[in-house]
């Protein structure tokens, strides 16, 4: 930082601004580490409270009881975004395929502003229309399944597709991203080779861009595993492991923002949900490694 | 399918033509390889095509049955109640609306004019902006009791007929906060990056500071924003609180799309400025970064769509309730729900019978909003470059 600043030998209003921009860019960075600090002290805290291994392999959430046993917020949160990923990731991918290297050229734009539209879309609104348009249907599914006497469906199935839904249109930009800047002098290479649209598609442009198409993944498993509000509308919210994916369970960020409210700072109660988003702090920065290490030697976007 | 079908019919009767130009084992192969192929390019064309649809359909439904409750204008007037700054909020409101569709009529009509008497003029343009404010203002003057009381009165927990007059401003009020952090902290550190970092080590760990925050759930924030200004610094329930917090978390998005389009800009018109006389700050604040603002706005824009559109980290921060007293209150340090937060509220804990109209009525409002900052984005985003006005005005 110093540097910086005895560089700038032209008054000091040069120096001024130059300090200004070099706080702004520190301010980012202190920022996060103030972040990663709080949260990792009182997460800390409450480790230290509840034990590690009780904390990560106990079955039982009873904050009443003072019993804080995560696994099945962590079970759910896991098994719900890999759910979303095979619901919603899947098909996004093979849709942004189709839509560069298949599709008439006058659909791309059109296709990708509707994704741009559907991506901004608040998850809140994605988590009403679940509530109200996929549970019934997913408990009509649980009755045909298990009989009358099922519950309703609230749970993970529903959590699964409706994080699917939410993820996709992310997914897919992403992908589309990635598929179409691989150069285009290779599609033309490809072509002259003889090589059919489909075959240039699975040949010479998925091998050029599934790193992105990874990353884009990746990405859309640490939205869905950190969705909030959506998920918490149409999981149910029992705080115990699910006998099948249409009985209500629970996942970390809804136990986290439904809990919050009662817990009194500074308690146990109030540590564990700390050291339980420490969780899905891991997984962000899995996520964070695990794409550095796809692209390193690349810029990424 | 049944086409396929067909079309495999078709090509087995052609089968003995070809079958004299290739050997039968190749012909084979190609015919079966070039099947395959079409089955797997329609089922990838029918899998997009219901994923466009659904999307689609889904946005058009949304608005179209939610905006039934928001367009139907009412022909009596609501009386104002005596909720403090509900006129001036009436007034704004009114004022947004006709400005929006004013605008979008004027696009409509210069288009035409542009049609029929061939390229548009400067002074065509001018009017239509003088004529747009005009409409506006008429249109918030004369139907500032006319609005939908949807749109204006306040929420209800438990009776029918509750509205989402303070979630608008909420909502909006929450946009400029958080841009009073975004712009000027986003904008400093993008051009650091882009043109003045001189430490590598510095620069790699803002990066991985970026990225990580970029990857963190939007309730981690909201723990975080908790845990420093609702407890340790006492504030409570605070828009400021919610506003800072949503500024954190737009930091990523901001600094990075700033710096992409803060490294476009040519570097011939950073080196005439050098080589004219400028220093490197002066060719950076007057040169850089007026080439550069579209790009900056449409950042902008998005950043305003996320905190439109966030919820959890605002449940944790500025709370679920709007009171009667502060609805319309400027005071950063009042909590307060935004139209998102207020979805999720009237479906979890609302008791209110009609919460099914009120959130197809709320998020057709959201839908609205982050559909007009999208075309905001975009729009802005092609004024960039050479042919933007900024870049006009500068280089003048």
């Amino acid at each position: 930082m110093r540097t910086a600043v005895v560089a700038s030998d032209r008054g000091s209003k040069e120096a001024a601004v130059r300090l200004v921009l070099v706080s702004c860019a520190g301010l980012v960075l202190l920022t996060t580490v103030a972040m990663l600090l709080f949260l990792g002290h009182a997460g800390l805290n409450g480790i230290r409270e509840v034990g590690l291994v009780p904390l990560l392999s106990g079955l039982l959430w009873k904050p009443e009881a003072d019993t804080y046993g995560g696994l099945p917020l962590i079970f759910g949160t896991f098994v719900s975004a890999a759910g979303a990923i095979v619901v919603g990731a899947v098909p996004a991918v093979l849709a942004a395929l189709w839509t560069t290297e298949l599709a008439p050229r006058s659909a791309r734009s059109v296709y990708r502003r509707t994704m741009e539209v559907a991506a901004a879309v608040p998850s809140v609104v994605y988590g009403w229309l679940a509530l109200v348009y996929l549970v019934p249907q997913m408990e009509k599914v649980a009755h045909h399944l298990r009989g009358e006497g099922a519950t309703g469906g609230e749970g993970l199935a529903s959590a699964a597709v409706l994080l699917g839904i939410m993820i996709a249109p992310t997914v897919l930009l992403l992908s589309l991203d990635s598929l179409s800047r691989v150069p285009s002098a290779l599609r033309d290479a490809s072509a002259a080779l003889g090589a059919s649209p489909w075959q240039t598609a699975t040949r010479v442009i998925l091998p050029g861009g599934w790193r992105g198409i990874v990353v884009a993944v990746f990405f859309g498993f640490a939205r869905a595993a950190g969705e909030t509000m959506a998920v918490q509308m149409v999981i149910g919210g029992a705080r115990k492991l699910p006998e099948n994916a249409f009985t209500p369970t629970t996942t970390i960020s809804t136990q986290i923002v439904m809990d919050m409210q009662n817990a009194r700072p500074g308690t146990p109660g109030s540590n564990v949900l700390f050291a339980m988003s420490l969780v899905l702090l891991v997984v962000s920065v899995v996520v964070v490694l695990g794409t550095r290490w796809l692209t390193r030697g690349r810029r990424t976007a | 399918m049944t086409g396929l079908v067909d079309a495999r019919a078709r090509r087995a009767e052609n089968g003995p033509l070809e079958a004299a130009a290739t050997s039968p084992r190749l012909r084979r192969g190609m015919r079966s390889g070039r099947l395959l192929e079409e089955v797997l390019g329609r089922l990838l064309a029918t899998i997009a095509i219901a994923i466009a649809v659904l999307y689609g359909g889904g946005l058009l439904y949304l608005v179209a049955h939610g905006g039934s409750r928001l367009v139907a204008f009412t022909s009596f007037a609501t009386p104002l109640s005596d909720v403090d700054g509900e006129d001036i909020m009436r007034f704004v409101l009114a004022g947004g609306i006709f400005a929006a569709l004013a605008w979008a009529a004027g696009i409509v009509i210069r288009e035409v004019v542009a049609r029929v008497r061939g390229g548009a003029s400067r002074s065509a343009d001018r009017v239509a902006h003088v004529a747009t404010g005009l409409a506006a203002l008429s249109g918030a003057l004369a139907f500032r009791d006319h609005l939908p009381r949807f749109l204006i009165s306040l929420p209800s927990e438990t009776r029918a007929g509750g509205g989402i007059g303070p979630e608008i401003f909420n909502t909006v009020y929450f946009a400029f906060l958080s841009t009073l952090v975004t712009l000027p902290v986003g904008v400093g550190a993008a051009l650091y990056m882009a043109r003045f970092a001189k430490q590598r080590r510095f620069v790699a760990a803002l990066r991985m500071a970026l990225d990580t925050l970029a990857s963190l759930p939007s309730i981690v924030y909201g723990l975080f924003g908790f845990l420093v200004f609702v407890v340790e610094m006492k504030l409570g329930y605070s828009l400021f609180a919610g506003a800072i917090v949503l500024a954190i978390l737009n930091l990523p998005l901001m600094v990075g799309i700033t710096e992409e389009s803060l490294r476009a800009v040519p570097r011939e018109l950073e080196e005439a400025s050098l080589a004219l006389g400028a220093t490197p700050v002066q060719t950076a604040l007057r040169v850089t970064v007026p080439y550069a603002w579209p790009g900056i706005l449409s950042a902008l824009v998005l950043t305003i769509g996320r905190v439109f559109a966030e919820s959890a980290p605002l449940i944790m921060t500025a709370g679920t309730t709007v009171s009667r007293g502060t609805a319309y209150s400027l005071d950063p340090f009042r909590g307060g729900e935004t139209l998102a937060v207020h979805l999720w509220y009237v479906n979890s804990a609302g008791l209110a019978p009609d919460r099914v109209d009120v959130s197809a009525g709320t998020a057709a409002a959201l839908v609205v909003l982050i559909l007009l900052t999208n075309v905001l984005a975009t729009r802005l985003a092609r004024f960039g470059g050479a042919a933007g006005t900024r870049m006009r005005r500068a280089t003048r």
